[in-house]
């Protein structure tokens, strides 16, 4: 296990209930890093999002709710929230955009870095996920792993429908085959830990 | 000089003729019919403004017999371009008295157009408590008395006429509010269903069709044709470009069509520059609920749909519909401000609560943004709590009603704020603020401060200074350039207000030259013209310059280009920052 998180939980997914994960990736979750580095060699390097992608797709970028002109020059350091999103429409959407010409009219929230610590830790940084990077990240950082509280987990597999757990097509904890219909009651004895959870896709 | 190439009447345009209707004519409502014109090869704003400049008294009373109402389709209005169904009225605005020009989207524009009508006019007051709709069609003008109208709201209004009228023909009318003439009223425009969704919103101008006792206007163009381009073939051309620069853009051709306009409201949460329990805030901790992402879903789940266009003609289709949980129709998809000022504005995080208020904005026929910014204000009155949805549809049902309290809340939030005693009423002359806080995003604060008219966001919408060349690139590290950024984007919008195109083509031009181009084509094409973007920036501080001459000889100053003073003393959450603009940068603004 890592220092990050004390659990195990791998669920197969038929591919169409990746939505169901949505609302947890609006609000943030924490994902496993090594903080001390670029946003740009966060989002490339280490969780391995094509670097074509990151350019083209991802055009609005919070570090820490302050807007990002420059990923290779802000640093991601423990604690951190990131949350990444598409084209916006409208003057202010495209204020926000990254490296945008009007980024002078949000010259009062825009990311500066007021620190040269570059020191590493493995660390998790809360990442939020907004509109069309959703369905479109949303899966491959899901497979990769997102780290939830137990109590957080176990609420969210609480509220999920019989659809949700008919598209269930078989769970792990800690490497261990389990009932995926009893997790939501099994996690009440793990309260207090982090858990590791990825989501394989299988059609 | 001009450089925006005008017919002057050398040849025939098919939008060739202007009608003034003297609603206080002696013995009843006068129609006359005149040449479009000074006015030919202009459209939507620059219409509205230019006559509203040259005809109207400044110094008018906005409710009275010498204010007009202009109604103007764009210049590529009814023509098979696309995106081209925009429709400005224009007016001396009774909730700011400067000049006004508010736009919507829905069928109005193109019926008009294809009529054949640059503008109609609305002018004088008629005496007495008689009631009058106006049929439009290819025969001419009537103007009849029908009392039966009256009070009505417009859903059941737009339903009532459809038994008569049928399901081919363009509505706008007014609702309860407007006849009320309450300074928040809109005018709705009917959308390709038939539905009164598309508003006229913002300055009261539904409280001006109702000083001269219209409540709705009929548009029939059976009969008539799309308006012809001068040379068909390279307008079909541009036309296709331009549609396949939009389709191909992510936010033209993907994010809007997905979530619409609400797709903001996690941005700028995430910013923290959305204006929560009536500007306090910049974050809204139930932002996710009333996101763009979670509206779609649920709009989907319950049958309705994300993706639907307010004209046809639309290939952005950033509209939806919004049913509720067993699937029966509640309104068309709440847009961002819609969501933003029934919202977090007011602490309410359920969109269900948020589809309610939007059909009652438009069915009484008010502003979305006034009304939602006048409900914050009241619950910090105390008249409710913030979050208390019950409570702010019982205010918004007051409105409807006419009641003692309705009237003052649907005169808008700074008379309201002024009846009940709140301080920190967030409105910049009269008009109320949108959904972007000025402290964190100061450029949007230079253009609340120094638009012609008042708090509005939609004025420096569009078009950056790459595209047009206007002021050259700006640091995006500097506070300076605000100012100048915000003139550009005030020109490029003036200019794109008149031409009838929906203004979130812009992000896709911006970004896109070659699409930019192929809008420069449609209308060199259209008009056998060869306008290039010099023309453009004229259009736009032609129509910027008649709107600052009306004002001010209608006694604004530039005191009035200011915020409210809690946004220069009152850092927010969690940027704590100030509005820091400096008012000597701001007096720059219009240095032409």
């Amino acid at each position: 296990m890592s220092d990050m998180y004390q659990h195990r939980l791998d669920l197969t997914m038929a591919t169409d209930r990746s939505k169901d994960f949505f609302p947890l990736l609006q609000q943030g979750i924490l994902v496993p890093c090594r903080t001390g580095v670029t946003l740009g060699e966060l989002l490339r390097d280490q969780w391995g999002i094509d670097a074509g992608y990151v350019k083209t797709r991802i055009t609005t970028i919070f570090l820490n709710h302050r807007a990002i002109d420059d990923m290779e020059q802000a640093v991601v350091r423990d604690g951190a929230t990131i949350a990444l999103s598409g084209a916006m429409p409208g003057l202010v959407g495209a204020t926000m955009r990254c490296g945008g010409h009007l980024a002078a009219m949000r010259g009062a929230m825009t990311h500066r870095d007021d620190t040269d610590d570059r020191s590493a830790h493995e660390a998790p940084v809360r990442l939020k996920l907004f509109n069309l990077l959703l369905p479109e990240l949303g899966p491959f950082l899901l497979q990769r792993g997102i780290i939830m509280a137990a109590a957080e987990l176990t609420a969210f597999l609480a509220h999920r429908d019989l659809n949700f757990w008919q598209a269930c097509y078989g769970a792990r904890w800690d490497g261990n085959v389990v009932d995926p219909h009893l997790l939501a009651a099994d996690m009440e004895a793990y309260a207090g830990s982090s858990i590791l959870l990825r989501i394989k896709n299988e059609d | 000089m001009l450089r925006w190439p005008q017919n002057k009447g050398k040849e025939k345009e098919s939008m060739d003729k202007i009608a003034r209707i003297d609603m206080g004519a002696p013995g009843g409502p006068k129609v006359t019919e005149e040449p479009v014109g000074a006015y030919a090869g202009l459209g939507g704003r620059a219409t509205t403004s230019l006559m509203i400049s040259r005809e109207v008294n400044p110094l008018a009373h906005a409710l009275g017999a010498e204010n007009k109402l202009v109604i103007a389709p764009g210049m590529l209005s009814g023509t098979t371009g696309s995106m081209t169904g925009r429709l400005s009225v224009g007016c001396k605005s009774p909730l700011t008295g400067t000049i006004k020009e508010s736009n919507a989207g829905g069928q109005a524009a193109q019926v008009l157009a294809r009529i054949g009508y640059a503008a109609i006019v609305l002018e004088g007051k008629p005496a007495g408590d008689d009631l009058y709709k106006i049929i439009v069609n290819k025969d001419g003008i009537t103007v009849e008395v029908d009392n039966s109208l009256k009070l009505m709201d417009n859903y059941p209004l737009i339903a009532k006429l459809r038994t008569q009228y049928g399901d081919k023909v363009a509505y706008m009318s007014i609702g309860s509010a407007g006849e009320r003439q309450l300074l928040a009223a809109s005018i709705a425009c009917t959308d390709p269903e038939l539905r009164p969704t598309r508003h006229c919103g913002r300055g009261g101008v539904g409280a001006v069709m109702g000083s001269k006792r219209v409540k709705a206007i009929i548009l029939d163009d059976a009969g008539c044709k799309m308006r012809p381009p001068k040379d068909p073939e390279k307008y079909r051309d541009a036309n296709r470009k331009f549609v396949e620069g939009l389709r191909k853009h992510p936010v033209t051709g993907e994010g809007l069509p997905a979530y619409g306009t609400n797709v903001l409201t996690n941005v700028l949460n995430e910013a923290g520059g959305y204006p929560t329990r009536n500007f306090k805030s910049g974050v809204f901790e139930g932002a996710a609920k009333l996101s763009g992402e979670a509206q779609a879903e649920l709009e989907i789940k319950r049958g309705g749909t994300a993706t639907h266009g307010c004209h046809r003609g639309c290939v952005i289709q950033c509209s939806g519909i919004f049913n509720d949980k067993d699937g029966n129709y509640v309104t068309k998809q709440p847009e961002y401000e819609t969501v933003w000022s029934h919202g977090g504005h007011c602490g309410i995080d359920d969109l269900d609560t948020v589809a309610k208020l939007d059909y009652m904005d438009d069915n009484i026929g008010v502003d979305t943004i006034e009304m939602g910014v006048t409900i914050g204000v009241a619950m910090d009155a105390g008249l409710a709590e913030f979050g208390d949805s019950a409570g702010a549809i019982r205010l918004m049902e007051e409105v409807g009603k006419g009641t003692p309290l309705g009237r003052v809340l649907g005169c808008g939030a700074e008379i309201t704020g002024k009846v009940f005693g709140v301080e920190k009423v967030p409105v910049v002359k009269g008009q109320a603020l949108p959904a972007y806080d000025p402290r964190p995003i100061q450029g949007i604060g230079v253009t609340y401060a120094t638009t012609t008219q008042g708090a509005d966001h939609t004025a420096g919408y569009a078009i950056a200074t790459n595209i047009l060349k206007v002021g050259g690139d700006v640091d995006p590290l500097k506070t300076e350039g605000q100012v100048e950024l915000s003139r550009n984007l005030q020109i490029a919008t003036a200019a794109i207000d008149s031409t009838g195109m929906c203004l979130f083509i812009a992000f896709a031009i911006m970004d896109q030259p070659e699409t930019f181009q192929a809008l420069l084509d449609m209308l060199n094409a259209f008009y056998g013209t060869e306008l290039t973007g010099d023309g453009v920036v004229d259009l736009g501080k032609t129509v910027l310059s008649a709107e600052r001459d009306f004002n001010t000889r209608a006694g604004f100053t530039k005191h009035h280009d200011r915020l409210p003073r809690f946004f220069y003393t009152d850092p927010i959450a969690p940027h704590n920052q100030v509005f820091s603009v400096p008012d000597e940068e701001l007096d720059q603004l219009f240095n032409w």
